[in-house]
């Protein structure tokens, strides 16, 4: 027995040294295969349960029963056929495309000024931006749903005392106001994060590049426009990427402000899918199929976007 | 694998003779009607559970004080699951979807028939005393809380629509309270042009099963319309009650006669935006938006607010919301037990859930020997005229009959639409013709499903 015990030890540490540890190739496999999994845990498998309902019919019923039957593509059908949801896709546009704008134009004008080491008021404003997004998304809109108020609300309050207006605006309960008033709470909330991106990488911009253009006769503007901004692209398709997919599934602000009223005024696409979902007669298979031409779209525009840009930057 | 039980209750001997000991107990008392046959509110069930649940939204801390009087009364403690009105349905159908234990919970009108579809409601029939609840169902409680010849449910509370005048703006602008459409028209644009009121109406018009919808409901049965014809067709055409209704409501937003708010309010937050008295006018809604407006605590202007009656005959409509038995219960005859503290009657045989909303809520009961009791009459005079709503309580005719969607599964998608088209009328976007028109081709859509 002992002798036996002996044998083995030995072929283990001659195995050892004889070189049969694993390549550095197959180790990263080996130490990816924990995320891999988790990954497909928490990730892949909601997204293909989710894939799988929007192909079948799904209310309470079915989830109890564990029977859906299979309906092809019909979902997708009636959510494409669906005039509230192609109001809802258009409003979802517009919402992203000027939210992320104003993100990035505000998140390159604030990083530039919070980059300015010589001034105390840089370092104060590097702290208190990130106060706005440490705020739960739901409670931000309920904030701004007070600060709207159309009798007693904040804004025209401060608003009025200014001068500005000699009558309330009804900011969020007027269909031609109500989308764009939702974005500012939205903006207010999520641009820290990108001033943060923009702020690192201006960390990382060499100054010698700025002190010698600046010996060459460039002015700030021309620095910004043939430095800093070139520089920035890759921080700033990022960014976009980002910025786009989570502007595109905006849901708190609504549910918080608007629920998508005044009419359709406000009904976006996450709002949509969340209405099919869980509101009666509870269509989890329509709001499935609605929440995925939604992640399509967010996809082929990720893609656009990454190919747009770095063409240009080649 | 759990146990859904699907059969119907067992009438045991000993359960008759029980009864029927109880009602030789009962016979002759005062109080709230109590029949004589029945008094198994106090039997035990013959099984044991060690929890029960209800799964319902919140109000107040009604819930807590009946899930404790529960375990003091019978031992077994009971769990509340409680979320806000709108989330209930959502909460309510993901724990149904999860194979979740529901014992009791609770429905507006609107869902109901949805939750019947989905199989989430168990029928009453045959349970100890249903009989003798149903004989005191108020007639809007026996159309909601009984369906297709089967009982249901019990009654939450019922309410009816009524409009509320904040008298001294009423004064103040020289007027009486508006006896028809054009009177009222005509009153909102002389408050406003004299100043004494921006935006003399506050209606209840934000999104909502009752609210937007409601008084769109209410306004048309009381100019005669309904919103279905009895073979299920819908009645939004051309010159009907109900586009014609929708063209007037318009009009007040379009002269900015009506207050922006309207369009945001709910019951309770109407109630409080009219306490700012900024509104010669409030509604319609349901009638206990009375006890928040004349609440001292609560109001400004409390005490200066008097309920009023649709014009002409009076007609307004009303509705009532029921708790009801799940399909998921864990045990049938203690579930029976709980629903009668929610929706019945406790222990020592009196209606206390239906009471305690009355008094403290002003919210009416499904019950007919309630709504007839003194305890109506003496708790409600501190925040209106009860004559005066006892009256329109006696011309209010379930919503039901004004939109007999009301009992189909495609109602709730239907008036999602409804919200949204009409909101988009009133605010301008489309007018009442386009509007109706979509809301008849969305019938159909809601339908499909």
């Amino acid at each position: 027995m002992a002798a036996d015990a002996e044998r083995r030890n030995t072929d283990a540490a001659s195995g050892a040294a004889s070189g049969r540890e694993l390549s550095p190739r197959s180790l990263a496999v080996v130490m990816n295969v924990p995320t891999i999994l988790i990954l497909a845990l928490v990730l892949a498998y909601p997204i293909y349960y989710a894939g799988f309902l929007s192909f079948h019919q799904v209310g309470p019923g079915q989830l109890r029963s564990g029977v859906f039957p299979f309906v092809g593509l019909l979902n997708y059908e009636r959510v494409l056929t669906d005039p509230l949801f192609q109001k809802a896709l258009l409003n979802t546009f517009t919402f992203s495309a000027i939210v992320v704008v104003a993100e990035i134009v505000l998140a390159v004008a604030i990083a530039l000024l919070i980059n300015q080491q010589g001034i105390w008021t840089s370092r104060v404003t590097r702290i208190l931006m990130l106060v706005p997004y440490a705020v739960p998304p739901i409670a931000n809109g309920l904030v701004w749903s007070f600060m709207y108020s159309y009798q007693f609300g904040f804004l025209n309050r401060i608003l009025f005392t200014l001068g500005v207006i000699t009558e309330p605006i009804n900011w969020a309960g007027n269909p031609d106001t109500a989308l764009f008033a939702i974005t500012v709470p939205y903006v207010w909330r999520t641009l820290p994060f990108a001033i943060l991106l923009v702020h690192a990488a201006l960390q990382g911009i060499n100054k010698e590049l700025h002190e010698a253009a600046a010996v060459d006769g460039a002015n700030a503007w021309r620095r910004f426009w043939h430095i800093t901004l070139p520089l920035l692209t890759p921080i700033i398709v990022v960014i976009l990427v980002l910025r786009t997919s989570f502007a595109f599934a905006v849901f708190e602000e609504i549910l918080a402000i608007t629920q998508g009223g005044p009419g359709d005024a406000t009904w976006v696409a996450a709002w949509y899918s969340y209405r099919k979902s869980f509101a009666p007669p509870f269509d989890i298979g329509l709001g499935s199929a609605s929440a995925y031409l939604l992640a399509m779209l967010v996809g082929i525009l990720a893609l656009v976007y990454v190919r747009m840009i770095y063409r240009r930057v080649e | 694998m759990r146990d859904l039980p699907n059969t119907k209750y067992d009438l045991s001997r000993r359960r008759l003779l029980g009864s029927a000991a109880g009602a030789a107990t009962l016979a002759g008392m005062g109080g709230l009607a109590r029949s004589p046959l029945a008094a198994t509110w106090a039997d035990r069930p013959p099984s044991e559970v060690d929890l029960l649940n209800f799964v319902v939204w919140t109000y107040g801390d009604i819930y807590s004080q009946l899930a404790t009087r529960f375990e003091e009364d019978w031992g077994v403690p009971v769990e509340s699951v409680i979320s806000s009105f709108n989330d209930h349905p959502a909460k309510l159908m993901t724990m149904f979807a999860s194979g979740d234990y529901i014992d009791v919970s609770q429905s507006s009108p609107f869902s109901f028939p949805n939750f019947i579809q989905q199989g989430l409601v168990e029928p009453l029939d045959g349970l100890p005393g249903i009989e003798e609840y149903v004989a005191d169902f108020s007639p809007f409680t026996k159309q909601v809380a009984v369906q297709n010849g089967q009982v249901m449910g019990l009654p939450y509370f019922s309410a009816i629509w009524v409009w509320n005048y904040y008298e001294d703006l009423l004064e103040q602008a020289g007027l009486e309270p508006f006896q028809d459409y054009d009177e009222l028209i005509e009153q909102l644009r002389k408050a406003k042009k004299d100043g004494v009121s921006q935006h003399p109406i506050l209606w209840v018009a934000g999104v909502g099963l009752e609210q937007l919808p409601g008084t769109w409901y209410s306004l048309t049965w009381n100019r005669g319309g309904t919103f279905f014809e009895p073979d299920g067709t819908p009645a939004l055409g051309p010159g009907s009650v109900a586009r014609e209704t929708l063209r007037w409501w318009a009009k007040t937003f379009e002269e900015e006669l009506a207050d922006p708010e309207s369009l945001k309010v709910q019951f309770t937050s109407s109630a409080k935006a009219f306490s700012a008295g900024k509104n010669l006018y409030r509604g319609p809604n349901h009638h206990y938006g009375l006890s928040i407006v004349n609440d001292p605590e609560q109001s400004p202007i409390a005490g200066r607010v008097k309920v009023h009656g649709f014009p002409g005959d009076g007609r307004t409509i009303g509705v009532t919301h029921v708790y009801f038995l799940s399909t998921g219960t864990r045990d049938r005859d203690w579930a029976w037990k709980l629903l009668q503290y929610l929706g019945g009657r406790t222990k020592d045989g009196e209606y206390t859930q239906a009471v305690n909303l009355a008094k403290d809520a002003m919210l009416g009961s499904g019950y007919q020997s309630v709504m007839e009791s003194d305890i109506i009459r003496e708790s409600w005079a501190q925040w209106g005229d009860v004559d005066a709503i006892l009256d329109m309580w006696g011309k209010a005719t379930y919503l039901g009959e004004v939109v007999s969607s009301v009992n189909e599964p495609w109602h709730f998608p239907w008036t999602d639409r409804l919200n949204i088209e009409v909101q988009n009328c009133l605010t301008g976007q489309i007018d009442a013709d386009q509007c109706c028109d979509i809301l008849t081709a969305a019938v159909d859509e809601a339908k499909r499903g």
